[in-house]
């Protein structure tokens, strides 16, 4: 499941309205208008700065969909 | 009997440097029709099929690359065993290890054999020394199949993959020979599923990947060869023997040149790929339609893009990110350097790549305040500045090639000295005088560039409709007319170089 929290993450930085906008464990970055490969790196900062974490880079570049970006954020709010 | 001279037969199994085994050429198109005869026979068996297809690949490297086949070998064998021991282990430190090892290997083969003399001449340019240039002969395809070979490593470090247990289906993947000389670049996630697939073809794929055949011949030896010969390498050749209408035009041509040898290859390799049962990653998708440069990029040459931005722009960035902007244009100049760097080890390669990079930064910092000039004016959607993107992007685009093709760094600087300086438009007359059918050949190509993509579908839904034999029948006349357009010996691939 994705918490309306990184959801909302999301869309803020990419100037969407998350009202209209589906977001599922299964999405990846292409389907999501606007989440291109050059700002990313944007919403991983935004992310981090919101839930106070920090990622590896390789655990970033191993999120295949938004599901598995979920998972990291919970392995790393648990800790 | 038929003037065929029985003793040279066995000549044309021989590795000749001068005589690569090119798609296109009789000999090919004969040895082709003969393996999928086999590959017919023996469609019911995977295995037979598979080591037929196999031999077939190594004796079509070997007559392109000679004892370099060797080294493809030792490629296929060593990234096996390096995935397979980085699959094996869990431990963050041991898979590293692996990869240090496979990037040690494939990288440091690929500099050896691309990169040293180059670094041996900046090394004595700068006084740092003098040394011997060394006497390397570079080994056909190897950019390419080095970059297929790391995907795969790479995908496993990444967990995106598994690897293999088959070494039979990696050897396949590393030396199938449709792409095997100058890509796609194919990534084994998608190539390895499809070999123990049983053999079958749809009447639509058949005539999809005849059609992708004929469509690379006439865009490589109708338009590629014919400009590049007739037109395009005299104005290179010497620019100030030509004025500036007439250097533009064949900046343009080589445009279109580039883009008609290089996107005919790929699509005679995923047409042959797909006659042999295997869907290939697409390369080319009308990269001139595009209306920015990052666009042109998603475009052309796609299995290379791809590789970049999965393998070492999303790292960099990643690594990079608290640096927000700044970060961003970081990792794309070192990226677009390392694509222009990937062509060749010259300045005028990675000038082209630098320049790309520059284009990428510009349009990405540009990006926020024309999007709120669009939506202010209500143009977003305007077919004026649609027709606009598109104008101004091939000519960046077309600008950026000048580097790529021209002899020198001072022969470049010629080129738009002359556009610039020496213009004389009226010269245009003359030329379309001239060289009418280059001209002629110009307006065709890049008419059917823009025409609507829908079009091709529609024609291979028509080819897939006829009888088989109506099929190999249009095939041989265009093959036939072809042959007879071809100036001189058929041209080696653009791409073969890199």
């Amino acid at each position: 499941m994705i918490s309306d929290r990184l959801k909302k993450i999301i869309c803020d930085e990419l100037y969407l309205d998350s009202s209209t906008i589906e977001i599922n464990d299964e999405t990846e970055a292409t389907e999501v208008p606007g989440w291109d490969s050059l700002n990313h790196a944007n919403i991983i900062v935004a992310i981090e700065k919101d839930y106070g974490v920090r990622f590896k880079g390789l655990e970033v570049l191993k999120c295949n969909n938004v599901g598995a970006l979920q998972n990291l954020i919970d392995s790393k709010v648990s800790d | 009997m038929f003037g065929i001279d029985f003793t040279k037969i066995p000549d044309l199994f021989l590795y000749d440097p001068n005589y690569p085994l090119l798609f296109g050429s009789s000999l090919f198109l004969f040895l082709f029709f003969a393996l999928l005869v086999f590959y017919r026979i023996f469609a019911k068996s995977n295995n037979a099929r598979i080591l037929v297809l196999i031999i077939f690949s190594l004796y079509f490297y070997y007559m392109a690359g000679g004892v370099f086949l060797l080294l493809l070998i030792a490629n296929a064998i060593l990234n096996f065993y390096f995935g397979k021991g980085m699959g094996a282990t869990k431990v963050e430190g041991k898979r590293r290890n692996y990869l240090l090892l496979a990037l040690l290997f494939n990288l440091g083969l690929l500099v050896y054999f691309k990169y040293s003399n180059f670094f041996i001449q900046l090394v004595n340019d700068i006084n740092l020394g003098q040394f011997e240039l060394i006497d390397i002969i570079l080994p056909i395809g190897i950019s390419f199949y080095t970059f297929k070979s790391l995907s795969y490593i790479l995908d496993i470090y990444l967990e995106a993959m598994e690897p293999t247990k088959s070494f039979r289906d990696y050897f396949l993947f590393v030396t199938f020979f449709p792409n095997i000389l100058a890509g796609p670049i194919d990534r084994a996630a998608k190539f390895l599923p499809q070999i123990n697939k049983s053999y079958s073809l749809t009447r639509k794929e058949i005539a999809l990947g005849l059609m992708l055949i004929m469509m690379g011949l006439i865009k490589k030896i109708m338009i590629a060869d014919y400009i590049s010969l007739n037109f395009v390498d005299r104005v290179f050749d010497s620019p100030v023997r030509f004025t500036g209408v007439e250097n533009l035009l064949a900046v343009y041509g080589y445009a279109l040149q580039l883009y008609c040898d290089f996107s005919g290859y790929s699509d005679i390799a995923i047409g042959i790929a797909l006659l042999l049962g295997f869907k290939l990653m697409e390369n080319f998708n009308y990269p001139f339609k595009a209306k920015s440069i990052s666009e042109f990029w998603r475009r052309w040459h796609i299995s290379l893009s791809s590789w970049l931005l999965d393998y070492v722009f999303r790292p960099l960035q990643i690594t990079l990110r608290n640096w927000r902007k700044a970060g961003n244009i970081t990792a794309l100049i070192i990226t677009f350097v390392l694509v222009g760097f990937w062509h060749g080890a010259s300045w005028a390669f990675l000038v082209w790549g630098l320049l790309h990079g520059i284009y990428m930064a510009i349009g990405m910092l540009v990006q926020g305040p024309k999007r709120k000039f669009y939506n202010k004016y209500n143009l977003t959607n305007s077919k004026i500045l649609g027709g606009m993107q598109i104008f101004i992007t091939f000519n960046l685009v077309a600008f950026s090639f000048i580097f790529f093709r021209a002899n020198s760094f001072e022969s470049a600087l010629e080129v738009i000295n002359q556009i610039l300086f020496f213009f004389k438009p009226t010269v245009f007359i003359q030329f379309v005088e001239g060289f009418t059918p280059t001209f002629i050949l110009l307006i065709l190509g890049f008419l059917f560039h823009f025409l609507p993509s829908s079009l091709g579908d529609k024609v291979t839904d028509k080819l897939s409709k006829l009888n088989i034999f109506v099929q190999a029948i249009i095939f041989t006349v265009v093959i036939w007319v072809v042959t007879q357009v071809q100036s001189a010996d058929l041209q080696p691939f653009i791409y073969f170089q890199f």
